[in-house]
């Protein structure tokens, strides 16, 4: 255990050397989906909101409805990003040496979730958390569950992180993850639109993305001020995703693993 | 005008094109204008059950939010992709090496940028006649055509994307980055520019950035063309402002791009 989080620790360091040497980062990591955001926001004033049918949205408290769907994405974008860069890894390769090393797979995919998940988030979060503070006449949370739900959230954000880093140890082609993961989960994750007013077709695609379940939680629980029983379906479903998004990343480590010794080569894959 | 480098031009271009595009940009572009399109339907009949604020159908000048969204999107794509591919010109060259041979060369900028933008225009409609079919799907109707209208804000929307695609190179080439750059001020236009929302409806010092990106008057002529609800005189005052507008971008662009390009050759193997 000792030696995990010491491969951890160092693969969260090295990608925060590597990330963080330019301050340009936080343009894409703030200022797209703060951009995004407003867009989002400002979007919802051609509607008149007595014609909205969920009950708990209002126009108090759209924008920390909304906020909340864009902090919670930039989350699970950054990780995106991170893996995006960790397959440069592959074409540079650095990583030969660390499957030389004797590091342990997971700690070195942990570690780089890790440190772009808390880091890239950040700046998001604490606007975000200000903006709130300022709006909390909008507020109505249950704080239990609300602890709850941001410890499941942040769990999950950091293995789709690894589980993502674990699909690009296999493919090198990386670009089509953007076209498939970006703007869909925007969309289909219920990040701008509530998930629940979606048509059947529309709902049966925004299972796909583990953003739903926890962001509808985090709703629930902060605006909504339901309890814990009231959400318990969505809780045991993420529950279940975090199962099997380890279970999937440990399997595709060793997969890749026994693939790589087949052929041979890392890099040039 | 040479027109020699501007064949020359349009040839490599489609070339390069042909042999060597990446098609996933194309594909990217129309599903953004596809989720788009998508997320203003989902609010439009899903969330709101059609019901719009009061001051939406003075502002906008229609009472179709669809087509009024929609036409935005298809701007949007427009936009995205002339000034994406022009601008990235000559950074491309850079990276791809060829900016050294490019420059020993005794060519025009003008027909050159010309060249790359013509190529672009028509390839972008053929993307954008893509995206409008699934925008037909989702409910766009054309409500009050006028063919001269259309003309002219065609026209000039290209004229100021144009400008506007030269100063965005010049950053580019600058900067010798796409990735931040290109994607900064795309967001930001879909937020100013009143993409999928009146832009009236945004703080003024927002709007105010909006109206010196020609984007924002530009949409307006296409939804006056498309849409209806803009008077003639008005219509030709905002014609005035585009043009006004990317001309200013046009004069300052092409010798700031020179600057450029002389800082560029400085370090190119910096």
């Amino acid at each position: 255990m000792k030696y995990f989080m010491k491969v951890l620790l160092a693969e969260s360091y090295k990608q925060h050397r590597n990330y963080f040497n330019n301050r340009l980062i936080y343009v894409s990591l703030f200022v797209w989906p703060m951009f995004s955001f407003l867009a989002a926001y400002y979007s919802y004033r051609a509607f008149d909101f007595g014609g909205n049918i969920i009950s708990y949205i209002s126009t108090e408290n759209i924008l920390v409805f909304i906020l909340l769907g864009y902090m919670a994405m930039s989350f699970f974008r950054s990780v995106v990003q991170s893996a995006w860069n960790f397959s440069r890894e592959r074409q540079s390769g650095t990583l030969e040496y660390i499957y030389l090393s004797p590091a342990n797979r997971l700690a070195v995919l942990l570690g780089n979730a890790l440190s772009s998940v808390f880091e890239s988030a950040v700046v998001m979060f604490i606007f975000g958390m200000l903006i709130i503070l300022f709006n909390r006449s909008a507020l109505n949370v249950n704080i239990v569950g609300l602890i709850l739900v941001l410890a499941i959230f942040m769990v999950m954000a950091l293995l789709w992180g690894v589980f993502l880093n674990a699909c690009f140890l296999y493919s090198r082609d990386t670009d089509f993850l953007f076209t498939i993961l970006e703007e869909p989960m925007e969309i289909f994750a219920g990040v701008k639109v509530p998930v629940v007013i979606f048509p059947g077709w529309a709902r049966i695609i925004s299972c796909i993305f583990p953003l739903t379940y926890v962001l509808e939680a985090l709703r629930q629980v902060s605006l909504n001020a339901a309890s814990i029983s009231s959400i318990k379906t969505t809780i045991l479903i993420s529950l279940v995703i975090i199962m099997v998004l380890l279970g999937a990343t440990l399997i595709t480590i060793q997969i890749v693993e026994k693939h790589m010794r087949k052929t041979g080569n890392v890099v040039l894959f | 005008m040479d027109l020699k480098v501007l064949n020359a031009t349009i040839k490599k271009e489609f070339q390069i094109r042909l042999h060597a595009y990446p098609m996933s940009f194309m594909v990217g572009c129309i599903l953004t204008s596809f989720y788009t399109t998508f997320g203003a339907w989902l609010m439009y009949h899903y969330f709101f059950r059609k019901r719009l604020a009061v001051d939406f159908t003075e502002l906008a000048g229609t009472s179709d939010y669809m087509s009024y969204a929609i036409v935005g999107s298809l701007m949007y794509l427009f936009v995205v992709r002339t000034c994406l591919n022009v601008s990235r010109t000559l950074i491309t060259e850079l990276r791809e090496g060829t900016l050294e041979s490019l420059m020993l060369a005794p060519f025009k900028r003008t027909s050159y940028f010309l060249g790359n933008m013509l190529l672009q225009t028509f390839m972008t409609f053929g993307e954008t006649a893509i995206a409008t079919l699934i925008g037909v799907f989702f409910g766009l109707r054309i409500h009050d055509f006028s063919l001269l209208k259309f003309v002219v804000a065609t026209l000039l929307s290209l004229y100021g994307f144009f400008g506007l695609s030269l100063m965005l190179g010049c950053l580019m080439l600058y900067a010798r980055d796409t990735y931040i750059s290109q994607n900064t001020l795309f967001t930001a236009m879909f937020l100013v520019c009143g993409i999928t929302f009146p832009k009236e409806y945004l703080p003024s010092w927002l709007q105010l950035i909006g109206s010196i990106i020609p984007v924002t008057d530009a949409l307006t002529l296409m939804r006056g063309a498309l849409l209806g609800g803009l008077s003639t005189e008005s219509f030709m005052l905002v014609s005035l402002r585009v043009f006004i507008l990317g001309t200013i971008y046009i004069v300052v662009g092409f010798p700031l791009m020179k600057q450029v390009e002389r800082i560029a050759l400085e370090k190119m193997e910096g």
